[in-house]
């Protein structure tokens, strides 16, 4: 942009050259990227074609697996040292050492499972919980991560400032495999995302802000025990129902989530670590903390508004129903459209953006946006709160938190 | 602030004793240990200790009832199998049941613990019981090794067909039956989102009822639907898919697939069928039989990185020039699951139903019938043999 700017102001009569030189290199840009989606393209139809022939066996093996590795709450409640309270600063920890080492995105879940696992199965000191987690990490990375990637003990020995001696990292790596059985293949919630979304249009926002909601989850007891397929299952359905997309077609698998998982699940938005939150900021994880933090926002003026707007059904109800609703039904407009979504990089949730600013952020920094979702195509003032369709404000299942419950969000 | 963070530094946690020292070598220190451990991190029956209320006496304990058999000693070690990079497979004997099994020995760096390709194996294996992979009975550690107990085999593939003489060509019933197994241990693999990823005729195990079982899971790893992208240094080069070698790695079940047919090719000449010796050579190699793939006979091909356009332009070859033996149908199979393209490759499942195996049944039958023929045969020489053996009776007589 800034190049822009120095065309404006420079009397160099090589601008316009300048100019053909710059269209040359986005045109050669353009083929570039286009020849990525091509082999984007390459690989989806390849990985479409294993599913078709193995996609029913490989649900059903997962279903299985998935059964004969859930950690079990009431075992870790009878644990004498640790406590429930201490699991969310292990869990912060652990999300920011997955984050640091680039680890893949299913190595995190595996390793929270291990570690309710191993608590699940062995009584735990307080001094060791830490172990047991950075024991967790590292088998899960061996387990799912590129050998290069996998963190060293001497690496895990600094994040642990030192507390564990070297041998104590291989020795609670041993145990946790021993108590384990060695059976790891636990399948994760992302795995079943993946699963999921395999079969519909890659939509980044979508299966960032299902994986935002279910490490939201991830920190919370009532979710230990969950099979991961249900948590995935209602992780997408409430993701979509945020960004306004159309949920699945009822007959398919991703349709069947649990509304009670869900409710429980669209309660917890409001209060996420703030570790995760500063995760999912991340531009290559289309910032989708500060999305839903702007529709949780939105909400609230909605409640104001709805004052004096007819009255919301009750917001169980909504949960129950909105899974019916056929696609084709769903009102294109959004609460939040995606096109926004880079202008607020700087943290602050800001509703009215000018239209130039949106244009700013569209044609520059979000080429791949574009056309994505076509009814948002030609939206170019943000709507104001009472201008929302009424089914919108039905079709959140969500209850509408009061502002006072908000405060710990920013 | 983290309270486990902040708790005091702990210097021995001990978690070594559920995995069982031996009981009977066991010198005071480690009862002691024992005991000190045991109310430290203790299994599981203590952590159900209201429930269960009264605690079990260490003898009691489920730990040193299965110590017997999860000790090494419990093996007898025989002669060594063979040597990998991370392991060493010797053959060995329960000394109780006098079964035999393989003991594969992997090597525990200190360092960085157990290896990855272990924890891989191990847990793969666990959740795969096929009669076409092999069966781990166990996992036994020590200080500084492991030791995987599976069943044992009398062969793998390559010396079974080294040893059959013919330069190592297999006979027409053998190949579609070894080739019939392979497919069910690769189809059962990928049915578990399992991918092999390092199939080649030494990691195929023969035994002796002329069962074929996949082994070595050390490179295998789960896959998830889509798949996602992984290292390209996968396989042995020989029976590496061409789109790895290009580059991809966004590669599938269909890279089990290429190893297949190339098996299946070795098993029909004894040779390898694309010994490369570099990726460059093997791609090579691969193109002069197959033909140099272009942008439009595998659009997309351009994208890969290590494709070049400057590779040598091979005109497509007909397989059967180098499988003289092969009948109409297999060279159909085997066509399919050489394809460049990884989507044109048959799937294991397909493979199964494909035609060629059509006749396996009657064919084991026949196999069968003989096989009674020959030892009624034997019977038969026997018997004369005996009569022949009381012809040396006449001197009695004399």
């Amino acid at each position: 942009m800034a190049y822009y700017r120095n065309q404006c102001d420079s009397y160099f009569v090589e601008s316009h050259e300048d100019q053909e030189k710059r269209f040359r290199e986005e045109l050669r840009e353009r083929d570039r990227r286009q020849k990525w989606q091509t082999q984007l393209a390459i690989a989806e139809d390849l990985s479409q074609l294993i599913s078709c022939e193995y996609r029913d066996d490989v649900l059903q093996h997962m279903e299985t697996m998935e059964g004969k590795t859930l950690p079990d709450v009431a075992s870790i409640d009878i644990q004498t040292e640790i406590k429930w309270f201490m699991r969310p600063y292990l869990v912060d920890f652990l999300i920011e050492a997955h984050t640091s080492f680039g680890l893949l995105s299913e190595t995190l879940f595996l390793t929270i499972n291990l570690l309710d696992r191993y608590c699940s199965r062995r009584v735990v000191y307080k001094k060791h919980y830490q172990l047991v987690g950075c024991s967790a990490l590292l088998i899960a990375a061996k387990y799912g991560d590129r050998k290069d990637r996998v963190p060293t003990i001497k690496e895990l020995k600094q994040m642990c400032c030192g507390l564990y001696e070297d041998d104590m990292f291989t020795q609670m790596e041993w145990h946790v495999l021993q108590t384990l059985d060695w059976i790891i293949g636990h399948p994760t919630i992302d795995s079943f995302l993946q699963l999921a979304l395999e079969n519909v249009a890659y939509d980044p926002e979508v299966e960032h802000m299902a994986c935002y909601i279910s490490e939201i989850a991830m920190f919370q007891k009532e979710f230990v025990s969950k099979r991961p397929s249900d948590m995935a299952r209602s992780s997408l359905a409430l993701a979509r129902c945020i960004l306004s997309r159309p949920q699945a077609l009822s007959t398919e698998w991703v349709a069947k989530y649990d509304s009670d998982t869900l409710f429980t699940l669209s309660k917890q938005l409001l209060r996420p670590s703030k570790v995760l939150r500063t995760k999912y900021q991340a531009a290559h994880l289309s910032r989708v903390s500060i999305i839903l933090e702007d529709v949780l926002a939105r909400q609230v003026s909605i409640g104001r508004c709805s004052a004096n707007a007819p009255p919301t059904p009750p917001s169980e109800k909504c949960s129950e129903n909105f899974g019916n609703f056929p696609h084709n039904v769903m009102p294109v407009t959004p609460t939040k459209p995606s096109q926004l979504v880079p202008g607020i990089n700087n943290g602050c949730p800001t509703p009215p953006i000018t239209p130039t600013h949106e244009e700013y952020f569209n044609v520059n920094q979000n080429p791949f946006k574009t056309n994505q979702n076509p009814g948002l195509g030609g939206i170019r003032r943000p709507p104001t709160p009472g201008s929302l369709p009424r089914f919108q404000q039905q079709a959140v299942p969500f209850s509408l938190p009061p502002i006072s419950q908000m405060a710990p969000m920013y | 602030m983290d309270p486990s963070r902040g708790t005091s530094c702990a210097r021995n946690i001990n978690p070594q004793h559920t995995t069982s020292l031996p009981l009977t070598h066991q010198s005071s220190r480690n009862n002691l240990k024992r005991q000190i451990t045991d109310q430290l991190v203790a299994p599981s029956d203590v952590l159900n200790y209201e429930r269960t209320v009264k605690r079990q006496k260490p003898e009691q304990l489920p730990g040193s009832q299965a110590m017997d058999k999860r000790h090494p000693s419990s093996f007898q070690q025989l002669e060594k199998l063979g040597e990998g990079t991370y392991a060493t497979v010797f053959k060995g004997r329960n000394r109780q049941t006098g079964e035999l099994v393989a003991l594969k020995e992997i090597h525990l760096d200190s360092e960085e613990g157990t290896p990855s390709t272990a924890i891989r194996e191990i847990s793969l294996m666990k959740e795969l019981k096929h009669d076409n992979i092999v069966s781990l009975h166990d996992v036994i550690h020590t200080e500084n090794k492991l030791m995987l107990v599976f069943e044992y085999m009398d062969k793998d593939l390559k010396k079974y067909m080294d040893s059959r003489g013919s330069g190592g060509q297999l006979d027409y019933i053998t190949i579609k039956s070894f080739m019939h197994q392979l497919l069910q241990g690769i189809a059962f693999c990928h049915e578990n989102r399992v991918l092999h990823r390092d199939l080649k005729p030494q990691n195929l195990l023969i035994n002796n009822k002329g069962q074929l079982k996949l082994a070595d899971f050390g490179l295998a790893r789960a896959f998830g639907i889509p798949v996602n992208t992984f290292s390209n240094e996968v396989v042995t080069l020989w029976y590496r898919a061409p789109d790895v070698l290009l580059g991809s790695r966004t590669y599938n079940t269909s890279i089990d697939i290429w190893s297949a047919g190339c098996i299946m090719a070795e098993m029909y000449t004894g040779r390898p069928l694309f010994p490369g010796t570099t990726n460059e050579d093997q791609l090579q190699k691969i193109f002069r039989i197959m033909g140099t793939p272009s942008e439009r006979s595998w659009p997309g091909i351009s994208q890969f990185p290590e494709y070049k356009s400057n590779f040598h332009v091979y005109a497509t070859q007909d397989l059967r020039m180098f499988l003289p033996q092969i009948d109409q149908m297999g060279l159909d199979l085997i066509s399919r699951m050489l394809q460049l393209r990884p989507e044109m490759r048959i799937g294991a499942l397909e493979a199964l139903s494909h035609l060629w195996f059509r006749d396996l049944p009657q064919l084991r039958q026949q196999q069968a019938q003989q096989a009674q023929q020959m030892q009624l045969g034997g019977q038969g020489s026997m018997l004369m043999g005996g009569a022949s053996g009381g012809g040396y009776g006449v001197p009695v007589y004399q």
